[in-house]
């Protein structure tokens, strides 16, 4: 074992009052992926930041490449040949996408210019040898770039000589399935050229195809350190939370013929006669890859974009949406998927961020009581079982579920007709998503009609009532519930058959 | 995700605040002024303590009077201030609209006289001028530092243009002197309450209730701390953002209207000048961010407070104005130094929380 390229032995890092890490031993040999898997706030993001000296450990050593680099500064660890693909880059939007790969460590002429022929022959090099020829235009400003671009600029960045492991930290949430199979084809490529690779996910099915081994932690205690070949996805998922999970979520059917919202060849930037309807008691799943309009659908609904034509119906009423005002005041609710950016008021209450769309609704002459927003939203926030120390907490400082949560809160404190859901259980972990499951059943048996707009195929196969696939702006026919399989969804999403 | 048992029930929580069974006076006093604001109190606290050692004359009855006097000005643009820093924005043209109305009320005064037209033009033209600049900013897309530095230069302009041969102009006019160097409950013994200090009372009393309690406060909080979410929540920003400068404005312009009735005279720009920088202390000092979402109108206060004492004691043991401008300046960087070291311990709070999965 004395070959392993980076070998962590009985790692620690305690912060005040919490410990976050404790006598973490593992090893990854060259050629070898090896996967971190974990609930939010297990630990896989403290073990990352270590190694690559954001944080510096408090007990135990790490070797790399037989060299120690337990109290390596960030620039020490990358020289030291470690590299983090990160899951949201940094990408400096003025300068190209090959000045951007190189950022820090430009190739340099004499007298200190920047080598920019040398920095363009390096890159396309690269790109050419993992198979991103014809996808990244190396001259292409960062702010023109997909985040698909961003991400292979990420990936590039990391692959500069003298690397010997690369850690990917939730490589694959904002890549599509075919950009996630060139994702997979490349890590391939590395584990050939004899790297070691660190394979950060929440998505089990890509740990068990792509990795070799797999560590799982708990609560900052590594639980588990097994060999793919010798496990499943099942014993993975009772390491990671110490109980069976059922898979997928079992609910009934509530059917009702009220329609909620009717839409009729709707138009806009990117959609081209769209008609479909939701009724009351109804959870629609939107299904589609990431571009393909879902997101742009709800913001059209909602009138944060702009509709170019159609008619939009609520409970039979056509109604001329043009903000989001207009669209809370006709009893439509939107919960982003982006929460941070969208969602919440990081620096404000938890009360605050609840009670937000109602607060009209609470005042009167305008005037409005703290004391009226606490007994409007507690009883959400206590059904919802937030965890957070008091209501005057900033909602920065809750864990992504919770705050997730404070964005349910205010949509079921504002009681709308009908709610629309975009991603609502991206970066939530296992236990969370259960509960949020069980939230919106409830929701759709009162009677709200739902649309839920989700990437995750058991949670749109276990959830809606029906499913629209969605692509390049336009939809399929519905797929009742009893019709639906992974295969019909996939095949119109991708255009390979017609759903 | 395990769940411990201490966090979860909010409701019970929320109840004790309502008890009636009084907490301690150390944990009323917080309260009443905010736990946020503690430091502020306690620096003054030192600063006077510093000042008394060196005179005085500093506690006597007309001494504190006139540092409630020489708050005012400052005070009532400060208010306005507090409202647009936490929308995230910034409004460096006040001092300029305060010098149109200044030279807006005189001239009231002198053509019509009416007093109470005076301070009506005055403070109109501050909303017109505040809704100038909302319109660059909401409509033109220009980002509220540049707008309004714009219009700090282009107001000041204008309240030359409007000025008679761009002088200052008299005004002797009673009434409208006492509302800037009047006294209310003078004594014997005690020189009165300043009525300008009592205007900038009333105004910061009202203006506290609209930030705390209404709908319109509410919302400048929200769109301060994340404008796009709050859109979400069904804000409307253009309509935030017009209220804010009007009121902004018509703050500014009662500074001017009050600047006109101390100095008996329509100023362009004496007695204006500078006022943006001590009322961006303030705000800031008062622990206002910059990126929006927080900040009171008590913080605000008792930051003016704050500078207005360090003016007097600095005045009082003959400390050169030239170093007043320096110390302010020190001032406005602690200020924000403070800031972003408390938002930078907040951040590291949080990623604590998250590596513990809290």
């Amino acid at each position: 074992m004395s070959s392993a390229i980076l070998d962590v032995q009985g790692v620690g890092k305690s912060f005040p009052g919490v410990k976050a890490l404790s006598d973490v031993n593992m090893k990854v040999h060259p050629g070898e992926v090896v996967a971190f898997v974990g609930e939010n706030g297990a630990g896989k993001s403290t073990l990352l930041k270590i190694l690559c000296g954001d944080y510096t450990l408090d007990e135990g050593t790490v070797y790399l490449d037989g060299a120690e680099v337990s109290h390596a500064s960030p620039l020490e660890a990358r020289d030291a040949g470690f590299r983090l693909v990160r899951q949201e880059p940094e990408i400096v939007p003025h300068i190209s996408a090959a000045e951007n790969i190189f950022i820090g460590e430009y190739p340099r002429l004499p007298g200190g210019r920047v080598d920019h022929a040398e920095m363009r022959r390096i890159t396309t090099d690269l790109l050419e040898r993992y198979g991103f020829a014809g996808v990244l235009d190396i001259d292409a400003l960062g702010r023109t770039l997909s985040p698909a671009q961003q991400h292979i600029v990420e990936i590039l960045r990391a692959l500069k000589e003298g690397v010997k492991v690369v850690a990917f930290d939730e490589p694959t949430s904002s890549l599509t399935t075919k950009e996630a199979d060139r994702l997979f084809a490349l890590i391939r490529k590395l584990r050939e050229e004899g790297l070691g690779i660190i394979y950060v996910s929440h998505r089990l099915h890509e740990v068990m195809a792509i990795s070799d081994r797999v560590v799982v932690l708990k609560d900052g205690v590594p639980t588990g350190n097994l060999m793919i070949k010798d496990t499943d996805e099942e014993e993975i998922v009772r390491l990671m939370v110490g109980r069976e999970l059922a898979h997928g979520y079992k609910r009934d059917e509530v059917t009702t013929d009220e329609v909620v919202l009717e839409v009729e060849n709707l138009r806009s930037r990117w959609h081209d006669g769209i008609s479909f309807q939701i009724r009351a008691g109804e959870i629609v799943g939107f299904a589609g890859l990431v571009g393909a309009g879902r997101t742009e659908l709800a913001k059209v609904l909602f009138g944060e974009f702009e509709k170019e034509g159609g008619t939009v119906k609520i409970c039979g009423d056509v109604k001329d949406i043009r903000s989001p005002a207009d669209a809370i005041a006709a009893n439509i609710g939107f919960a982003p998927e982006n929460r941070k950016a969208e969602g919440l008021i990081l620096v404000r209450s938890v009360i605050e961020n609840a009670s937000m769309a109602v607060y009209s609704a609470l005042a009167r002459f305008g005037i409005l009581r703290t004391q009226q927003m606490v007994d409007k939203v507690s009883p959400f926030v206590r059904q919802l079982e937030i965890k957070t120390p008091s209501m005057e907490q900033e909602v920065g400082k809750l864990s992504g579920g919770n705050q997730q949560k404070v964005v349910l809160a205010r949509w079921l404190a504002a009681a709308p007709r009908l709610l629309i859901l975009d991603e609502p259980t991206r970066a939530v972990d296992v236990g969370a998503k259960a509960e949020i499951y069980r939230l919106i059943d409830d929701l759709a048996k009162q009677g709200m009609a739902i649309m839920m707009i989700s990437s995750e195929m058991p949670e749109l196969l276990s959830m809606s009532d029906r499913i629209i696939v969605m692509r390049d702006g336009v939809i399929s026919d519905p797929i009742e519930k009893k019709d639906a399989t992974e295969e019909a969804i996939v095949n119109f999403a991708l255009g390979t058959k017609a759903a | 995700m395990p769940t411990e048992d201490k966090t979860v029930s909010i409701t019970e929580q929320a109840a004790p605040q309502m008890a009636p069974e009084g907490p301690g006076l150390f944990k009323r006093i917080t309260n009443a002024v905010g736990a946020e604001n503690l430091s502020l109190v306690i620096a003054l606290i030192i600063m006077v303590a510093l000042i008394t050692t060196q005179t005085e004359f500093f506690f006597s009855p007309r001494n504190l009077m006139n540092i409630g006097q020489n708050m005012a000005v400052v005070g009532l643009i400060a208010v306005g201030m507090t409202l647009v820093i936490v929308s995230a924005g910034l409004d460096i043209s006040v001092g300029s609209i305060a010098g149109c109305a200044s030279v807006v009320c005189a001239l009231t005064v002198t053509q019509m006289g009416t007093v109470i037209g005076g301070v009506a033009f005055g403070m109109g033209i501050g909303v017109v001028l505040g809704l100038i600049n909302a319109t660059i900013i909401s409509i033109l897309r220009v980002n509220p530092v540049v707008a309004t530095l714009a219009t700090f230069s282009a107001f000041r302009g204008v309240a030359f243009l409007i000025a008679p041969g761009g002088r200052p102009i008299g005004v002797l006019d009673q009434n409208l002197a006492w509302l800037g160097s009047g006294r209310l409950f003078q004594t014997e013994t005690f020189p009165g309450l300043p009525v300008a200090f009592i205007i900038l009372i009333i105004v910061a009393c009202v203006a506290h209730f609209v930030m705390s309690s209404t709908v319109f406060g509410r919302s400048i909080y929200s769109m301060g701390g994340n404008p796009v979410a709050a859109r979400l929540a069904g804000i409307n920003l253009t309509r935030m953002r017009y209220a804010i400068y009007a009121i902004s404005g018509a703050l500014s312009g009662l500074a001017g209207v009050i600047v006109t009735a101390r100095t008996s005279s329509g100023q362009p720009a004496s007695g204006t000048q500078g006022l943006e920088l001590e009322a961006i202390t303030a705000v800031f000092l008062g622990g206002a961010l910059m990126a929006g979402g927080k900040g009171t109108i008590v913080g605000s206060m008792l930051a003016v407070l704050l500078l207005a004492t360090l003016s007097n004691g600095m005045n009082l043991l003959g400390i050169a104005t030239f170093y007043q401008l320096v110390a302010k300046g020190l001032l406005l960087v602690l200020a924000v130094a403070i800031g972003q070291w408390r938002l930078a311990r907040a951040e590291k709070q949080q990623s604590k929380l998250a590596a513990a999965g809290k």
